[in-house]
């Protein structure tokens, strides 16, 4: 075990969680730290300055979702809510609140990995980084000659496909709800509009995949929002 | 595990309007065959006709078609028989007694009918629970002993690494089982507890489809899978989240009881804000006798691999009704199973703004 590896704050009250917590992370080389209250988990965001963060909701002192907008108020540090509660609503809310994901239990290793890799990759990178050209498994877009390509074939886009498209594609692998991207582009009037989204999501998709019915590119979260599937 | 269906009887609701133009019509009857014996012959006791009315109506009908039909049925014997006939004056304060008992033989009766549907109401509801509550223990119980059975041999044995790998996949593939399944129980506790209101949004039905499709993506790879929907994109007023579902519980069920190799077709039509979903197999079909029994909880197809607890048809259907649709099962042309999913027209297809410089572009229809 590494003693340079990524620190991860785990913050679950449920020692069994814990304990798989802390032997699957440690084995991929995670520093893992450990609070099971939302006071705790506070303290140790500030105390620990983790690379990610875990995070369950039921706390025996609060809702993990106070956590959340606690800590956006001053840290941009990614969070991954594992929750039982599975409902779409409850996603929502958790990546409304300023959640990075969401993984609803019970969860395989495997997905857990790659969402903390995905959530700690656009940390590094910087969510909107100045790069003009945007790379996503076979989708490019290059923002200063306004040119789009998926697997090499150019595709002409609406200014707003292109704007949704460009913030799914800043956001890969990540899922927007159907509000921060209403808010996003078509701004903070339109928010209840969803069938916006979804209209355009549609033209794009009739643009994008090879057979729009079944998606591989263009991924719907149902009853949350989208995700630009990841390329790795 | 045998089938159950759902409970029908309601006690203590509301009497439908219909009750009480029945009660009234039964009213109605009796006045005519107690004037149509008398005419026959002099009947002491014209009241006993009516009491019989009423206690009819109160067995059959509920506590307001009876006092309905214990004031209609007064009003009828004191114009027709009481003395002067053909007013409602009464002369004789003895009929006022049995205007009361008419009254008081209605309240009463209807009452303990009342009572005794809400006591066989309560009956079934118990059976519908300890049917449910001994399903759902086993079917729980089945993947947690494969489960544990998995996890003891790891701890106490010593196996190969094959076995290892074996035993691992059953614990894995048992805990998603179980978890499915948990996941069903809730889906049909809150569909059956009739509180669900669908959160209707405006969403194309490609998306619908393709969501389901990417859901199911594991269940059906050995599978053909053959979409048709349509090119543009028609907006239907649906739960998004509840339709998927459904969708997805067809497939689950098509790619469960079809052999690999086979066809699973999806075809979805939406003319002027209705929803049309068929999901077509080319498996063996299911009997018509059967084709209504199967979207009963607990109710698994006699062909099946035993895998599931048969609640996602059940689910799917229920789906349908608090849409206020229909799902049904035909038989495909060619041989295999057909079901139709149903949803009517809510609302007008609301309108998404053209983008300046793109005429026309996105106009839903």
């Amino acid at each position: 075990m590494t003693e340079t590896g990524p620190v991860v704050l785990v913050v679950e009250d449920e020692p069994q969680m814990r304990r798989f917590l802390r032997a699957s992370l440690g084995a991929e080389g995670y520093r893992v730290v450990e609070a099971w209250t939302v006071a705790d988990g506070l303290r140790m965001a500030t105390t620990e300055r983790p690379e990610l963060v875990l995070l369950d909701l039921g706390l025996p002192d609060g809702d993990g979702l106070d956590l959340v907008r606690r800590v956006r108020e001053w840290s941009p540090v990614p969070v991954i809510v594992l929750s039982a509660r599975g409902r779409e609503e409850d996603k929502v809310a958790a990546l409304d609140a300023g959640a990075d994901d969401y993984l609803p239990k019970p969860f395989g290793t495997k997905e857990l990995l790659a969402r903390m890799r995905v959530a700690l990759r656009h940390a590094r990178s910087g969510a909107g980084s100045g790069d003009p050209v945007l790379e996503v498994g076979p989708l490019r877009m290059d923002h200063d000659r306004h040119e789009a390509s998926v697997g090499g074939r150019e595709v002409r886009l609406t200014p707003i496909e292109w704007k949704l498209l460009a913030l799914l594609a800043q956001n890969a692998g990540k899922v927007l709800t159907h509000s921060q991207i209403l808010r996003e582009v078509w701004g903070p009037n339109a928010s209840s509009q969803t069938h916006y989204v979804r209209v355009y999501m549609a033209e794009l998709r009739k643009k994008l995949e090879a057979d729009p019915a079944r998606p591989r590119l263009l991924l719907t979260e149902p009853g949350v929002g989208y995700r630009l599937a990841d390329g790795g | 595990m045998r089938a159950v269906p759902a409970p029908t009887a309601k006690a203590g609701r509301r009497a439908p309007p219909l009750a009480y133009l029945s009660a009234a019509a039964l009213v109605a009857i009796t006045t005519a065959l107690a004037a149509a014996a008398r005419e026959l012959f002099a009947i002491p006791d014209a009241e006993m006709l009516y009491v019989l009315a009423v206690l009819i109506a109160a067995v059959f009908l509920g506590r307001g078609p009876a006092v309905t039909s214990a004031a209609l049925g007064v009003l009828a014997y004191d114009y027709f028989f009481v003395p002067p006939s053909f007013t409602l004056d009464v002369h004789d304060a003895r009929y006022l007694l049995t205007f009361a008992m008419m009254f008081g033989i209605g309240l009463l009766v209807s009452s303990l009918a009342e009572r005794a549907s809400a006591e066989a109401v309560r009956a079934e509801r118990e059976q519908l629970r300890s049917t449910l509550l001994a399903s759902v223990s086993h079917d729980l119980r089945t993947p947690l002993a494969a489960i544990t059975g998995a996890a003891s041999t790891l701890r106490d044995q010593a196996v190969d690494a094959p076995t290892r790998r074996e035993l691992l996949d059953t614990v894995c593939d048992e805990a998603e089982r179980m978890d499915r399944l948990v996941g069903n129980l809730l889906d049909m506790t809150r569909l059956a507890s009739g509180e669900v209101t669908p959160k209707r949004e405006w969403v194309p039905v490609d998306e619908l489809v393709g969501a389901a499709l990417a859901r199911v993506e594991r269940a059906l790879v050995q599978h053909v899978v053959r979409t048709a929907v349509p090119e543009y994109p028609a907006l239907v007023s649906v739960d998004p989240v509840l339709v998927e579902q459904l969708i997805v519980n067809l497939l689950d069920n098509a790619a469960r009881h079809t052999p690999a190799g086979t066809e699973v077709e999806v075809s979805a039509e939406a003319s002027g804000g209705a929803l049309t979903v068929e999901v077509s197999d080319s498996g063996p079909g299911v009997p018509e006798p059967l084709r209504e029994e199967i979207f009963e909880r607990f109710q698994r197809g006699s062909a099946s691999t035993g895998r599931g607890a048969g609640l996602g048809l059940a689910i799917a259907r229920a789906i349908a009704e608090v849409h206020g649709g229909t799902l049904t099962l035909a038989e495909r042309p060619g041989g295999g199973a057909r079901f139709r999913l149903e949803l009517p027209r809510v609302g007008d297809s609301p309108l998404v703004p053209h983008e300046p410089g793109e005429p026309g572009a996105e106009e839903a229809r």
